[in-house]
């Protein structure tokens, strides 16, 4: 029986939105993340990322395929969950997203075929029998593999990347939109929420690939890209500055307004959230990965490169860790409060076992790498004869491109 | 032209596919959905014939329980209907016929959950901090020892 202290009303006392409605911002931010990351190669042509930039959007699809089981988990009627594909509403959030899941799978999809398309042909070509029939139906019988056709591949995943940068920011600034919209929640109502959420995707996904790279790359004995490691060390520290800027902006308006919920606010976050928020999100997971990439990224020429790459993964991790307990602060702050806002609920534990238990999620965070090891069983990531993160990409044609969005880029680029 | 033949393929499997979602579509949206709001509509009337009424209100007890009843109306607890710790009436009376033994909550959390001591009750409510309030281990039907629910005065 949860405790309370302070003037709650009786009825606003319970947690409704458990540990499941934590993993799917956590999840998806991985999506967004990992989609930009690629995103900063195919479009934005920062030819740093060539070596991650086809594991990124392996990384994306992977979590987005179990994007919406801890939804399905938590719902009553994960039966009736198709639905919202097929009946669009237009006046709720929650409702949209049937509509930008659908649309940015079937782009990162296409995308997917088309960064891969020379491998599925290699394969359908190679093959025999069930595998040949597999690998051809995935080419969509079309062995085109001309030059002319590989630039027509490009085009096609830098228009998809382009539209797909966009759709991944829409689909996980959306999640922040549903706690942004929440007018009876101060901790929640804020439209700042969407841009926080999106950023700290953007935190979570290159922190995720950051590590991913470097594990990959030594247990398939490749020379980890000492470039690639500083960008995604510079990119990260660029979207941690502003994370945290906006994370503590959105408090100290609260604090300096003093408004009517900041009396409730403050003692949640020094009571209810003291460890999760201050401890954890501000301090071991925003500021200490704040200094170590600043390290990385202002002293990365004195740095020998195994102490810059440990230095990354060392702060990636703490980062991980910094943009989970954002998603619980959020989710799970938002319900110790009690509408009065005079009163606290005692903090709140998840189950172990059961539907949205503890182990529930430790699978969910499981199970998107367990994809990619499929995906690179059939479509390999690091294909054996061609340099990493995508042979066709560098092409004549792309390189034109990317030369004039790379000029465009370097305004905002940090550092 | 003639090397983008595969765009072209993947662009007609696209079109397929929104297509078959399409046309499926008509037949998985339910016919009543949107009538009334975002949900179908033939589901009110359809919920209203399958379900009958659980709950009958204290008056239903009457009848058969007349003693319990005059006790309760004289005691405090004269407006708490009996199916808030009793079951609902259907569990234990259908069609007039008594089909199985009433269940009752006895638990402490069950009085809990309007007498704990809770700033946001009202302060004449009678109320208490429940740790302080019994003196022997706080569980099972603890309260149940000295209270009779149907008069809980003491």
């Amino acid at each position: 029986m949860p405790e309370i202290t302070g003037y709650a009303f009786p009825n606003d006392i319970h947690i409704h939105w458990s540990l499941m409605i934590v993993m799917y911002p956590y999840i998806t931010g991985f999506v967004a993340g990992a989609f930009i990351v690629s995103a900063l190669f195919h479009v934005f042509g920062r030819e740093e990322f060539r070596p991650v930039a086809r594991l990124a959007m392996a990384t994306s699809l992977c979590f987005m395929a179990v994007a919406t089981l801890p939804l399905n988990l938590h719902l009553g009627h994960p039966e009736r969950s198709w639905l919202v594909m097929v009946t669009p509403n237009l006046s709720s959030a929650m409702a949209g997203f049937g509509m930008l899941y659908s649309g940015y799978l079937l782009i990162l999809v296409l995308e997917v075929w088309f960064v891969w398309r020379q491998e599925i042909i290699k394969y359908a070509r190679q093959s025999r029998g069930l595998k040949r029939t597999f690998y051809a139906a995935l080419a969509l019988g079309t062995y085109d593999q001309s030059p002319e056709a590989v630039a027509v591949d490009h085009r096609a995943a830098t228009l998809l990347a382009a539209i797909g940068l966009p759709g991944a920011c829409m689909l996980h600034g959306y999640v922040g939109f549903i706690f942004g919209g929440i007018k009876a929640n101060p901790w929640w109502s804020t439209p700042l929420m969407p841009v926080i959420f999106l950023l700290s995707a953007a935190v979570s996904g290159i922190a995720l690939l950051s590590i991913l790279y470097q594990v990959v790359a030594k247990l398939n004995r490749r020379v980890i890209e000492g470039r690639t490691v500083a960008a995604l060390a510079r990119w990260l520290w660029f979207f941690l500055i502003l994370t945290i800027t906006l994370e503590l902006l959105e408090i100290i308006m609260l604090a300096y307004e003093k408004s009517e919920a900041w009396h409730i606010i403050s003692q949640l976050l020094t009571t209810r959230l003291e460890f999760s928020f201050i401890t954890i999100q501000m301090v071991v997971g925003g500021l200490i990965p704040l200094i170590l990439l600043g390290v990385v990224v202002l002293m990365d020429k004195y740095l020998h490169e195994r102490i810059r790459n440990t230095l990354c993964i060392a702060s990636s991790i703490l980062l991980l860790i910094q943009v989970f307990s954002m998603r619980w602060n959020i989710v799970i702050g938002g319900q110790l409060l009690s509408k009065s806002f005079r009163g606290l609920r005692s903090p709140y534990s998840p189950e172990v076992f059961g539907r949205e238990g503890v182990l529930m999620a430790i699978v969910l965070v499981i199970l998107p790498f367990v994809l990619l090891w499929l995906f690179n069983r059939v479509l390999p990531i690091f294909g054996d004869d061609l340099p990493a993160g995508g042979a066709h990409h560098g092409d004549p044609p792309r390189a034109a491109a990317g030369a004039a969005a790379g000029a465009a880029v370097a305004e905002v680029e940090p550092a | 032209m003639e090397h983008a033949r595969h765009v072209f393929r993947v662009v007609l499997v696209v079109i397929v596919g929104l297509a078959a979602i399409l046309i499926g579509r008509g037949f998985l949206v339910p016919k009543s959905h949107g009538i009334f709001g975002a949900y179908r509509a033939d589901n009110v009337a359809e919920q209203m014939k399958a379900r009958l009424p659980a709950h009958q209100g204290a008056a239903s007890c009457t009848p058969c329980h007349k003693g319990k009843a005059e006790t309760r109306a004289a005691g405090s607890h004269k407006t708490v209907s009996c199916e808030v710790c009793h079951a609902p009436l259907l569990r234990h009376v259908a069609e007039g016929k008594v089909t199985g033994p009433m269940p009752v909550d006895k638990a402490f959390t069950a009085c809990a959950r309007c007498h704990r001591k809770i700033q946001g009750r009202p302060e004449k409510f009678p109320q208490v901090v429940l740790e302080q309030h019994v003196t022997t281990k706080l569980e099972g039907a603890v309260c149940l020892e000295c209270h009779d629910p149907h008069s809980p005065k003491l």
